[in-house]
C-alpha cells in the first residue's frame, strides 16, 4: 500500500488502528503478567529474563500509541465519541506500559527467589493470586476490546476479591518471617510481589473505568464495593427483596 | 444475527453446462484461477443479495477458498496441462459447480477445531488484520461477532499474533502453544500458515486450533494427586502404623484397650477411604470444568434428598433445621445433578458439622434472582456489621444480563470464621485454626469441590460469617430457560416464594 492511501484513510480507520494497537498492547501485557507469575511459581530463571527483556517491546508501543493519539487530537480535532476513544487509547498505553512495569519487577524479584530455597506453599499463594488478577485484566481487557459495558462494569465490582487475597497473604508473609528469620530475604520479595500484583488488580479497575468512560462518556458513580466490615454494607448492590 | 448458524444449503442458481462440463473433466476449473475468482464474486454477491447475515460469513470464505484452492490447484498439479489451465487465462473458463464450493465451506464451517482465514495489508498497519473467515468454533471461541473484525479484537497473545505475522509476511508456517487465563483455564495449540493470495486478497494466513486444556490438566492432575494423596494421607497412615506396632506389643493381651484401638484404627482407615475419594472426585470435576453440563436438576429436590439422607447426623447432634425451599419445578437448573446433590451435600454436612449441638441450620432455596439479587447483602444480618467478619465471594461467574439464578443458602449458626479465613476457605487442605481441632472428620477438601463444580456450572459461590455469629454459605446456579419462562408466566415476583415455608421433615 502507498503512502498516499495511507494519507487518504478515513479518519474512522485510523482510530480503529489506534484501538487495534492498544488490544495489541494489552495482548503483550497480560502475557507479560502471566509469563511472570509462572516465572515465580516454577521457578523458571529463562521466563523471568524473557519478561524482563520484552519490557521494552511495551514502551515502544505506548511511545507509538502516544505520538498517534496526539497526531489525531491536533491534526482531526475530535470531539464527542471520538475524542473520548482518543483520550482512552491515551490512558490505556499508560496504564499498559505500567502494568508492564510491576511485570518486570515481579520477574526480577523472581530471578533472585529462584537462588533461594524453596517456599513452595507461599509460591502457591502467590501463583493463586496471581491468577485471579490475570483472570481480571483478561476479562478488563476484553471488555474494552469489544467495547462491552456489562463486562467493565463486573471487573470494576469484583474487586475486594484480589485485595482480600493480599491481606490474607500479607498475614501468612508475615507469619513465615516471625517463623524463621532466615526466610525474611525471600518473604519480604514475595511481599512485593503480591503488592505489585494488587496494583496490577487495580489498573484492571482502571480499565473498566476507562471502557465506562469511553462507551458512555461518563464517570462511574457510586463507591466500589469493599470490605463491608469495615466501611458498612456495600453501597453498590441494590437492595432486593430477599427469597 | 445467530452466530451459530451454519450456513444453510440452500439452492443455489442454476448450474450451467460449463459447469457440469467442467466438473466431468476432474475439475478443471480449479486451474482457471480467472474464472473461478469471477465465480467467487458472483457467488459472493448472490449471497449477499439474500441479506441474510450469515450467509456473507460462507460467501466471503467461499471466494477465498476458491482463490485459494486454485492457487494451490495450480501449484500442486502434476503435467504440462495444468500450466496450460493455467495460462489459458483468455478462454472461456469453465464454471465451478457453486453447491460443491458450498460444502466445502460448509465443512469448514463444521470443522470441531476453531479455523481462522486472517488477511493483511502493511506490515505497520496493526488495523489491517482482519478476520475474513471464522468457522462456528471459533466465532464461538473468540466471540468474533462479523466478517472483517479486527485480529486483535480476537486474538491478542503476543506469540500468536507473532506467528501470524510471519505467516502473513514471512510466508513462514508455525506451531506453539499459548494458554488463556480466567475463571477456566484454556491451554491452545496453534498452527499458522500462509495461504496463497487472491483477488481479494493480497496477503493470507490459515489460523488452526486445538484445544489441548485435556492433555495438560491430565498431566497437571496426575502430579497434584500423587503430591496431595501422598502428603495427606501420611497422618492417618502414621496414626495406623503406630496402633498395630502396640497391638503388637505391649498391648497384645490387653482386650479391652485392643478393642478401643480397633475402633480408632478403623476411624483412620474410614477417613483414607474418604480422603481418596474426595480426591478423586476432585480430579474428574477438575478435568471437565471447562466443559459446561448440559442437563437439568431441581435444586429444592436435591437439597430435599441430601437433608433426607443426613437424617441421622442431624438427629445425633439434636439439631434443628428450618428450611425454606421453592417448590418443586421451580428452581430448576442447568447443570448435573450427581454434581449438584454433591454441593448440597457437602455445604450441609459442614454446617451440621460445625452447628452446635441442639443448634440451628437455616436451609434456603431461592430462584429466578438477577446476578444482584444473588449476591445482594440481607440488610438485618449482623455480621455485616461485625467488626472482623463479613462477606467474601469466592466465585463470581461472568456477567450475562439474561440468566436467571436459584441460590441455595445454607446458614450454621456455628462459631463463625475471622475475615482473614474467608478467602482461603476454598483452598486445598485448608483449615481454621482452633476450629474443633479435636475431631477432624473432613477431609478439607469440601468447599474446593463445591467451587469446583459451581465453576464448571458457571454459578457463583460466596460466604459471610463472623466470629460467633455463624457461617453462611450461598451459591448460586443458572436455572433453565424452560424455569424462567414458568416464573415469569405464573410468579412474577421473587417474593412469591417466601410463603412457601415447609415444615422441616428430619428432626
Amino acid at each position: 500500500m502507498s503512502m498516499n492511501e495511507h494519507t487518504l484513510k478515513f479518519f474512522g480507520e485510523e482510530l480503529g488502528q489506534l484501538k487495534a494497537e492498544v488490544a495489541r498492547m494489552g495482548g503483550l501485557a497480560e502475557a507479560q503478567v502471566a509469563d511472570a507469575i509462572e516465572a515465580i511459581a516454577r521457578r523458571d530463571v529463562a521466563i523471568a529474563e524473557d519478561v524482563v527483556g520484552r519490557d521494552r517491546r511495551l514502551d515502544g508501543m505506548q511511545h507509538d500509541i502516544e505520538k498517534k493519539a496526539i497526531r489525531i487530537i491536533s491534526l482531526r480535532q475530535p470531539v464527542a465519541q471520538d475524542l473520548r476513544r482518543t483520550v482512552s487509547a491515551l490512558k490505556m498505553s499508560s496504564i499498559l506500559e505500567r502494568t508492564g512495569d510491576y511485570a518486570k519487577n515481579i520477574a526480577k524479584r523472581g530471578l533472585i527467589i529462584a537462588d533461594a530455597e524453596p517456599l513452595s506453599a507461599l509460591t502457591r499463594s502467590i501463583e493463586r493470586m496471581g491468577k485471579l488478577v490475570s483472570g481480571r485484566l483478561k476479562d478488563a481487557l476484553d471488555a474494552y476490546t469489544n467495547a462491552e459495558l456489562d463486562r467493565a462494569m463486573d471487573v470494576w465490582q469484583n474487586d475486594e476479591e484480589v485485595d482480600e487475597h493480599y491481606n490474607s497473604l500479607f498475614r501468612e508473609l508475615l507469619t513465615y518471617m516471625i517463623g524463621d528469620p532466615r526466610m525474611i530475604n525471600s518473604c519480604a520479595h514475595l511481599l512485593f510481589v503480591a503488592k505489585n500484583l494488587e496494583r496490577i488488580g487495580d489498573y484492571a479497575t482502571n480499565i473498566a473505568e476507562i471502557v465506562h468512560y469511553e462507551v458512555t462518556g461518563e464517570e462511574i458513580v457510586g463507591d466500589r464495593p469493599k470490605w463491608s466490615g469495615m466501611s458498612g454494607p456495600a453501597k453498590s448492590e441494590p437492595a432486593e427483596p430477599e427469597l | 444475527m445467530p452466530r451459530h448458524a451454519p450456513p444453510s444449503p440452500r439452492p443455489h442458481a442454476p448450474v450451467d453446462d460449463q459447469g457440469l462440463n467442467g466438473r466431468g473433466r476432474g475439475w478443471p476449473w480449479l486451474k482457471a484461477p480467472i474464472g473461478v475468482a469471477l465465480l467467487a464474486a458472483v457467488l459472493l454477491s448472490v449471497l449477499t443479495a439474500f441479506g441474510r447475515a450469515d450467509l456473507q460469513w460462507s460467501a466471503g470464505a467461499a471466494a477465498l477458498i476458491l482463490g485459494a484452492g486454485l492457487v494451490a490447484g495450480w501449484r500442486f498439479g502434476q503435467g504440462p496441462g495444468v500450466n496450460a489451465g493455467f495460462r489459458r487465462s483468455s478462454d472461456e473458463p469453465p464454471t465451478p459447480p457453486p453447491e460443491e464450493v458450498q460444502t466445502y465451506v460448509l465443512a469448514l464451517e463444521l470443522a470441531p477445531n476453531p479455523v481462522l482465514l486472517v488477511s493483511a495489508e502493511d506490515l505497520d498497519d496493526v488495523a489491517g488484520r482482519r478476520v475474513v473467515f471464522a468457522n462456528a468454533e471459533a466465532r464461538d471461541l473468540l466471540r468474533i461477532e462479523r466478517e472483517g473484525a479486527l485480529l486483535v479484537t480476537a486474538l491478542r497473545h503476543p506469540t500468536v499474533l507473532e506467528a501470524i505475522d510471519e505467516a502473513l509476511f514471512g510466508r513462514i508456517p508455525r506451531m506453539l502453544s499459548y494458554e488463556t487465563g480466567g475463571a477456566q483455564e484454556r491451554s491452545w495449540r496453534v498452527w499458522t500458515k500462509p495461504l496463497p493470495p487472491n483477488a481479494r486478497h493480497p496477503r493470507l494466513a490459515l489460523v488452526i486450533m486445538r484445544d489441548e486444556t485435556d492433555v495438560r490438566r491430565n498431566e497437571r492432575m496426575r502430579a497434584d494427586f500423587l503430591a496431595n494423596a501422598s502428603h495427606e494421607l501420611r497422618t492417618p497412615l502414621a496414626s495406623l502404623t503406630g496402633f498395630i506396632e502396640t497391638l503388637r506389643g505391649h498391648a497384645r493381651d490387653d482386650a479391652e484397650a485392643r478393642d478401643r484401638f480397633l475402633i480408632i484404627m478403623s476411624r483412620q482407615a474410614e477417613r483414607m477411604a474418604r480422603l481418596i475419594d474426595d480426591l478423586l472426585s476432585l480430579s474428574r470435576i477438575e478435568l471437565n470444568e471447562h466443559i459446561r453440563p448440559g442437563g437439568q436438576c431441581d435444586l429444592s429436590l436435591a437439597v430435599g434428598d441430601v437433608l433426607d439422607a443426613l437424617a441421622p447426623q442431624i438427629a445425633a447432634k439434636q439439631v434443628r433445621v428450618e428450611f425454606d425451599l421453592a417448590p418443586p419445578g421451580a428452581a430448576e437448573i442447568v447443570g448435573d445433578r450427581d454434581q449438584i446433590v454433591q454441593v448440597a451435600q457437602n455445604l450441609l454436612d459442614n454446617a451440621v458439622k460445625y452447628a452446635p449441638n441442639e443448634g440451628l441450620v437455616r436451609v434456603s432455596v431461592a430462584r429466578n434472582l438477577t446476578l444482584e439479587g444473588a449476591t445482594a447483602t440481607r440488610p438485618d444480618d449482623a455480621r455485616q456489621s461485625a467488626r472482623s467478619g463479613g462477606r467474601m465471594p469466592l466465585l463470581t461467574p461472568a456477567r450475562n444480563g439474561a440468566e436467571r439464578y436459584a441460590l441455595l443458602r445454607v446458614d450454621d449458626g456455628g462459631p463463625g470464621m475471622a475475615r482473614e479465613h474467608l478467602p482461603r476457605l476454598t483452598e486445598r487442605f485448608y483449615r481454621v485454626e482452633g476450629q474443633k481441632s479435636g475431631e477432624r472428620t473432613g477431609t478439607g477438601l469440601g468447599l474446593a469441590i463445591v467451587k469446583h463444580i459451581v465453576n464448571r456450572h458457571r454459578g457463583g459461590f460466596y460466604v459471610e460469617s463472623a466470629p460467633g455469629h455463624g457461617a453462611a454459605f450461598s451459591v448460586y446456579l443458572p436455572m433453565t430457560a424452560r424455569a424462567m419462562q414458568r416464573a415469569d408466566t405464573l410468579l412474577p415476583t421473587a417474593q412469591a416464594d417466601a410463603g412457601l415455608s415447609h415444615e422441616p421433615r428430619a428432626a
